[in-house]
């Protein structure tokens, strides 16, 4: 739920978030939350739209999957915590419409694909994610 | 356009890009033959000519398939040894190189490795995102089988429950891989090490029983032997993982006071973000973590340069035979020469003779490139065979889009250069040829 | 249907510029059968294929009706050939791995959709009326003479006007050559084609309406004037 502050929050960065889209067509992170962890006006309004997104790919679980997270910052030591807290805002899952060839960990990579919303737990692995980018391409 | 490519689903790309490859070769061959009906004359002369024509269909052939086996064998390594990775999610050992201990550990390669502590087991097993630490414990073998002591939790997950007979109840009993010679009720005495130094009698001759068998798996475990790890340190004559008063306890939790060391913990997390903070959480000065998938993953990426080296080498030394083939079909064309111009006297157009040069030719690349795609996939599964047998690793290496992709470039490039030894049609002089 | 030839100052050079045939005059009405004989290298085969607008050397003229033959570019005198000329060959030229059909109707692979049909139905019936009943059988297994008239029911597949023989007969033994002659010269005088051809033949120099004699390249016999 919303409180009024927050909700002034977002209409104070909103039109900031949107401007930074429009300038460079790619999302941040950090764009799709609002403090209080919630979906970002941003990002409900892209829901189902192909976005860009950049970060760097986190050493992947598989090979040979679609599957991979990507952070925010270069994963040579963890970038978040130990909890769970900080996992929403600086990873993100990513599906990809093709096999992942893995990426160096330190090299920027630009994600693109449809965005996607709410829980949703892979059938493969059982693992749940809140928010997503399927049908992804990368580079 | 771009967006509309990135809105189809992977499978109507890879059609489209098939077609878009495919269709100079279908324009040229449209144009070349529009307005003609010469199929009957090219079929007698290919039948004229079939021993060198089967020649040139054979090098074609073999120059094919070696390009698209071989790239069909490489994705089969590849996503069989993923896939043989596929259990292992999050492998912490001690400090050293991951690929030596990815071998190890998910391939089942003998290989000398530090032992990790009770307390970094406990540590593990004790975190609250862990849903599943399996210590391994290598070093004893039963014929061609490595024995491997371990949880039961563990040959559940890695067998997905799949076990006929019973999981083991007891320190004598054991739990053995598909590809294993023994039955369930066999009896079988360890020996200590692996391969031809393994020494017979050095556990004293303790006979253990089979009392399950896994479901194939297509990996090196189904050539395992697993245990009780409790077993394992038992008849090395180290402790058994559990203070005495509790001496009979088979699996986990372990007593950090009297556990021996293992080499290998398999981890299992119940959350994606969890893989991350325990593989950050037990890097340090005594422990490793890695997921074997990132190393594969990065092994890969070597090899993926290596592939594009040895497809693009294949494709040159392809199109050299090709080019040669051409070249034979340019000096094969002088034999009838005399057929091209008595259709000239019955009043063909030069074009028609250059249709059936080019048809000829393209109809040696096109069924070149058809027999050279059933060769490769006979390569392929032969090779995918002699790797599985040998590695036990389920390799499996299907054609897949990528060599369709490159038969349909190779053949609308090779049809798209036979058309220059076809115009050697309009050169021809027609009295010359007929007097030939 | 055919039409009148009309050949005046033809010259054809070899590649090195001797003189290989020279004909000042020829004329032939049309429907009029012509031998033409002489002594081998004589020049026989190059009138023949300069008549039927193969030969790239030919100069002068050689006029086929309202037709100027040497002024056409090469693909419109292929056309003319499709259209109106019929060549035979004296060993056949047939494709040994097609059947009888299928050789007599080889000139409706590069004809126009329309008129295939209409071909292949007159190479049936040219086949018939030479009396080759086996359509299918690759022709290889045909005699000579079977052989030969298959390569005239082909001559004949588009209703040409004019029939150009190269040594129809040579390669034929004597009973198989007669027969032939019989049909051939039945063919053009029923139908009112032109037929030209070069042969050492007796027996079929003897059926021609006209014969000339041709000597390193020139002509001997003034033409119209039948030996008696």
């Amino acid at each position: 739920m919303l409180t009024r502050r927050a909700f002034a929050l977002i209409a104070l960065t909103f039109p900031l978030a949107a401007r930074l889209y429009a300038q460079e067509g790619t999302i941040k992170l950090r764009d799709l939350y609002n403090k209080d962890l919630s979906f970002s006006e941003l990002a409900i309004s892209l829901e189902g739209k192909r976005i860009f997104v950049d970060g760097f790919m986190a050493p992947p679980l598989k090979a040979e999957s679609d599957f991979f997270v990507l952070t925010k910052k270069p994963m040579a030591v963890c970038p978040f915590c130990e909890s769970s807290a900080d996992w929403p805002d600086d990873i993100l899952a990513i599906y990809t419409k093709r096999t992942v060839k893995v990426t160096p960990f330190n090299v920027k990579i630009l994600v693109h694909g449809v965005l996607e919303l709410g829980d949703m737990t892979d059938p493969d692995t059982g693992f749940v994610s809140r928010v997503r980018i399927v049908d992804a391409k990368y580079k | 356009m771009i967006a509309l490519w990135d809105g189809l689903p992977a499978e109507t790309q890879d059609i489209a890009l098939v077609v878009l490859l495919i269709l100079p070769a279908l324009i040229v061959g449209r144009i070349v033959l529009r307005g003609y009906a010469p199929w009957p004359l090219i079929g007698a002369l290919l039948w004229r000519f079939r021993w060198a024509n089967g020649l040139f269909v054979l090098l074609i052939a073999v120059s094919v398939g070696m390009g698209i086996g071989l790239l069909a064998q490489e994705r089969g390594l590849r996503q069989g040894t993923a896939a043989a990775a596929d259990k292992f999610d999050l492998v912490v050992t001690a400090p050293g190189s991951e690929i030596t201990m990815m071998l190890a550990a998910v391939f089942l390669q003998p290989s000398d490795v530090p032992l990790l502590d009770g307390a970094t087991y406990a540590a593990i097993a004790g975190h609250e995102n862990v849903a599943l630490a399996a210590p391994l414990g290598f070093g004893d073998s039963f014929g061609a089988s490595p024995i491997v002591g371990t949880t039961a939790e563990f040959a559940i997950h890695l067998s997905d429950g799949r076990i006929e007979g019973r999981m083991w109840q007891d320190y004598g009993e054991a739990v053995v891989g598909a590809l294993t010679p023994l039955q369930i009720g066999d009896g079988f005495i360890p020996a200590h090490g692996v391969g031809d130094g393994a020494e017979h009698d050095a556990h004293g001759g303790e006979e253990l029983h089979v009392v399950g068998r896994m479901g194939a798996t297509g990996t090196p475990w189904d050539r395992a032997i697993l245990l009780p790890i409790e077993t394992v340190w038992d008849v090395h004559g180290l402790a058994n993982g559990h203070a005495p008063e509790h001496g009979e306890q088979i699996g986990p939790p372990f007593d950090p006071a009297y556990f021996p060391g293992t080499p290998v913990i398999i981890v299992r997390a119940n959350e994606l973000w969890a893989n991350y903070a325990l593989r950050s959480e037990f890097i340090t000065d005594r422990t490793m973590a890695f997921f074997p998938g990132t190393v594969l993953g990065n092994l890969y990426r070597v090899l993926g340069d290596i592939r594009q080296a040895i497809s693009l080498m294949t494709l040159v030394t392809q199109s050299l035979v090709a080019a040669s083939v051409l070249l034979g079909l340019f000096i094969l064309s002088n034999l009838f020469q005399r057929q091209l111009a008595l259709l000239r006297a019955l009043g063909a157009p030069a074009r028609f003779v250059f249709a059936i040069l080019w048809s000829y030719g393209a109809v040696l690349l096109v069924v070149g490139a058809a027999f050279g795609t059933v060769l490769g996939m006979i390569a392929a599964t032969v090779l995918s065979r002699v790797i599985s047998a040998r590695t036990d690793i389920l390799v499996s290496a299907p054609i897949g889009w990528s060599e369709i992709h490159y038969l349909a470039g190779f053949i609308s490039l090779m049809t798209l250069l036979s058309l220059l030894p076809a115009l050697a049609a309009f050169r021809k002089s027609i009295v010359a040829g007929l007097r030939s | 249907m055919t039409m009148p030839l009309s050949v005046t100052d033809c010259v054809v050079r070899s590649d090195r510029g001797r003189v290989l045939l020279s004909v000042p005059s020829l004329e032939l009405g049309p429907g009029v059968s012509l031998g033409i004989r002489g002594p081998s290298g004589a020049g026989k085969s190059t009138l023949l294929y300069a008549l039927a607008g193969l030969s790239d050397r030919a100069e002068g003229s050689i006029r086929w009706g309202d037709t100027e033959l040497l002024a056409l570019s090469t693909a419109r005198r292929t056309q003319f050939r499709a259209a109106w000329i019929g060549m035979i060959f004296q060993d056949f030229l047939l494709f040994d791995e097609l059947g009888a059909l299928a050789n007599a109707s080889l000139p409706a692979m590069f004809a126009p959709r329309s008129d295939r049909s209409a071909l292949k139905t007159r190479a049936g019936a040219q086949l018939a009326h030479l009396g080759i009943t086996a359509l299918k059988r690759t022709v290889d297994s045909f005699s000579g003479g079977e052989r030969q008239r298959v390569a005239v029911a082909r001559a004949l597949s588009n209703d040409a006007g004019i029939l150009l023989a190269d040594e129809p007969t040579a390669s034929l033994n004597r009973d198989a050559a007669d027969a032939l002659i019989a049909d051939l010269v039945a063919k053009v005088r029923n139908n009112g084609k032109t037929l030209i051809a070069v042969s050492h033949d007796a027996h079929l120099l003897d059926s021609m309406d006209q014969i000339i004699s041709l000597t390193d390249g020139q002509i001997e016999t003034p033409s119209g004037a039948r030996p008696a």
